[in-house]
């Protein structure tokens, strides 16, 4: 795909670099560097602690980095800077709303907050409920809101001021299926409008389909950044088995790890997941080790390399949710 | 600024709207107002007479003595007023009989009195004795010239030329008990409006701080500050809304016990600069409470029990003046002590603004001290939470 050269050279809303982070003795996050180009959705995938709300409080300016720097707009961040956080819309993980506020006050308040005044704020009020759909419970109480309203007035408040930067952190947590499906097809509209896009998660269909770019994060380190192909790429076509049942001792994975088509084990309570190359022909020898080993295996999975393979290839670990 | 009151008005509305505020700030006090006043009795410093008898001239001369001392008499017939008494709602009954009546010509003056229990009792029976030796004397003296063969007319007229021209040494009876002094010039609902006004306005901005506890840990003080929102605007902005919180309460129990039990809050611009002032340091106790704590049934507890045990050190339930003189030290350590002072001052011994300077002075500082730990408290919580 060509860009016009204007497009390909606009310069980049977020650049995040090597930014470091500790909580006491924790380094929750050591050195990361990623830049967003307007237009662009960013995805941070990892496991819980990975260090995802870490990253994103430290380029919204709430939590002061122990090293590197956050440029947004161009514009230097930090707890300090107070101005550059007008080009940013923050989705915090949890819900910030206040419960006895209506979703048309709580939008009001933000945008307030953010300069918005008189008829342009209450357009644009009315705008983003029709947009989340929440034209008609505009005005009652949000305590008596269901989680997914919750949840989408949530992201409501992040994009109310038309912000060159949208984070969104884990907006569909804990969201049913329906209201899961409205909010990633919001943030497919906004993309198209030209706002860049940070959306962490741990979910990686979410990432694959949302995302431009993704960023895989564990540890407080981006182990690897690219398009989804570019990260694919990395397991070198290896494919995920995973094998469910019990007695998955320290002697099965060792077994199936001195196997030569099988690159990684990441061992949980009732699930073996593994890496392996030309699955296909080599799941019988996999199945039948483990049995040799101990295992009581009820199933077998095997599926074509995705992100939860470039996870486990890269760490170690499942992505597990 | 204009973000300073978004998050200042947005504070003082999730205050409003929370269904239990209506009755805690809006409607329990001014049952409690009611009810202390009622106990307080009718004017609790007023000395009431009642007289029982015929129209004479010693029931007229005596009423006339006694308003002038400035005894509440009201005539009655002897059932009704024995009953009055008895429920203390008088001083004392006198009975002006006719053969007292008859007496009163012939210069013996007296009367039967029965005497209630009230504390105040006695100092009536005092007047009612002057005002009758007063009566006495005169009646000697008119008997004295009529039987030198002065007309009777005639030595009234005299008596009264020498009463107008010499200025006759006044006796101001004043009430003997100190208390009694320190509590005339008070209607019967002054104490209690002035005592739950401060009672009220400091509880209300303590357990309205669970608004800020509650902003903290839903995470949306921190949404606020991902905002172009200075950490100076935002406590700015809180402790504006705890101040708003408090002078609401405080302004709707003044205004609503002027219009409902006709309180009469003195010099106005006074007594609502002891409110602001009281007010600033409600808020910065709000500010201390909800930094420092961190779950909203803790901020109630907290706000319930803190904000009555100053009220009842501080003199808003029951009045300074019947403290002990340890407890009136303890007392000086609650702004409410300071501000029942002053409001005391204002309502009964008609102070105005330049009386009360020291008190406010005290109050004044109180709120600076606790409105900068408060804004220092909630700086770190901000910050720790990050
Ligand atoms: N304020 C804090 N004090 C101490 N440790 C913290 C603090 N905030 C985060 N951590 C630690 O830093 C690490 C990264 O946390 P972070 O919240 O960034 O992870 P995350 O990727 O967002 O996880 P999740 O998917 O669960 O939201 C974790 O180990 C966490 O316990
Ligand atoms: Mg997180």
């Amino acid at each position: 795909m060509s860009q016009p050269a204007a497009v390909r050279s606009a310069p980049d809303v977020l650049v995040v670099d090597g930014v470091v982070r500790r909580f006491g003795d924790l380094t929750a996050v050591d050195g990361v560097s990623f830049h967003i180009a307007p237009g662009e959705t960013y995805g941070l995938l990892g496991p819980n602690g990975a260090g995802k709300t870490t990253t994103i409080s430290i380029i919204a300016g709430l939590l002061a980095a122990d090293a590197g720097e956050v440029t947004v707009a161009g514009e230097r961040m930090g707890p300090q800077a107070v101005a550059p956080k007008r080009h940013i819309g923050l989705v915090p993980q949890d819900l910030a709303i206040y419960p006895e506020l209506s979703a048309r006050e709580n939008l009001a308040f933000f945008g307030r907050l953010q300069g918005m005044r008189g008829s342009a704020l209450s357009d644009r009020v009315a705008e983003v409920l029709e947009l989340l759909g929440l034209s008609d419970r505009a005005k009652g109480p949000t305590k008596e809101f269901s989680g997914g309203m919750k949840r989408r007035l949530n992201i409501g408040i992040g994009l109310l001021h038309h912000p060159r930067l949208l984070i969104l952190d884990e907006p569909t947590v804990g969201v049913d299926p329906q209201s899961r499906n409205a909010i990633l097809e919001s943030v497919e509209a906004l993309s198209v409008e030209g706002m860049a896009v940070l959306y962490t998660t741990h979910y990686m269909e979410e990432a694959e389909r949302l995302c431009d770019r993704i960023g895989i994060i564990d540890s407080g380190t981006l182990q690897a950044e690219g398009t989804r192909d570019d990260l694919l790429r990395l397991t070198a076509e290896a494919d995920t088995v995973r094998l469910s049942g019990s007695a998955i001792g320290p002697e099965v994975s060792a077994a199936l790890r001195a196997l030569p088509h099988v690159e990684r084990v990441d061992a949980g309570p009732h699930e073996l997941t593994l890496l392996v190359h030309d699955a296909p022909a080599r799941v019988a020898e996999v199945v039948t080790t483990a049995s040799a080993a101990g295992m009581a295996l009820t199933g077998v999975e095997i599926s074509r390399p995705d992100l939860e393979s470039v996870f486990l290839h890269l760490t170690g670990r499942a992505l597990r949710d | 600024m204009s973000t300073v009151l978004a998050i200042a008005g947005t504070e003082l509305r999730r205050f409003l709207r929370d269904r239990s505020n209506i009755f805690f700030a809006l409607i329990l006090p001014l049952l409690l107002v009611l009810m202390i006043g009622l106990q307080f009795g009718e004017d609790a410093s007023a000395r009431r007479a009642l007289v029982v008898g015929t129209e004479s001239p010693l029931r007229a001369d005596l009423i006339t003595g006694l308003q002038e001392a400035d005894v509440r008499v009201a005539v009655r017939d002897r059932e009704s007023a024995l009953e009055q008494l008895a429920r203390g709602r008088a001083d004392i009954v006198l009975v002006v009989d006719d053969e007292a009546a008859a007496a009163y010509g012939s210069g013996d003056v007296g009367v039967e009195a029965v005497l209630g229990s009230q504390a105040t009792a006695p100092l009536v029976q005092r007047q009612v004795t002057s005002v009758l030796s007063g009566l006495q004397t005169r009646e000697g003296q008119v008997t004295a010239l009529t039987s030198r063969g002065v007309d009777r007319a005639l030595a009234e007229a005299t008596l009264d030329d020498v009463t107008a021209s010499s200025s006759a040494p006044t006796l101001v009876v004043r009430n003997l008990d100190e208390r009694e002094q320190q509590f005339s010039g008070m209607g019967q609902f002054d104490f209690g409006a002035s005592g739950q006004l401060l009672l009220f306005t400091f509880l209300s901005s303590l357990t309205g701080a669970a608004t800020l506890i509650q902003a903290r840990r839903l995470g949306v003080v921190s949404r606020t500050l991902a905002a172009p929102v200075s950490a100076f605007q935002l406590i700015a902005g809180q402790v504006l809304g705890r101040f708003a919180i408090a002078f609401f309460q405080g302004a709707y129990i003044m205004a609503a016990s002027s219009l409902l039990f006709g309180v009469d809050w003195g010099d106005l611009s006074a007594s609502l600069v002891v409110l602001l002032m009281f007010s600033l340091v409600s808020a910065g106790a709000a500010m201390v409470v909800g930094s420092l704590l961190d779950s909203e049934g803790a901020a109630a507890g907290v706000g319930i029990g803190l904000g009555l045990v100053l009220a009842a050190l501080g003199g808003s339930m029951s009045p300074l003046e019947f403290f002990p003189e340890t407890m009136r030290a303890v007392a000086n350590l609650t702004p409410h002590a300071w501000a029942y002072e002053a409001f005391a001052d204002i309502l009964r011994r008609g102070a105005g603004l330049g009386d009360v300077l020291s008190e406010l002075g005290v109050l004044a500082g109180m709120a600076i001290a606790l409105i900068l730990l408060g804004s220092w408290l909630l700086r770190r919580s901000v910050a720790r939470a990050m």
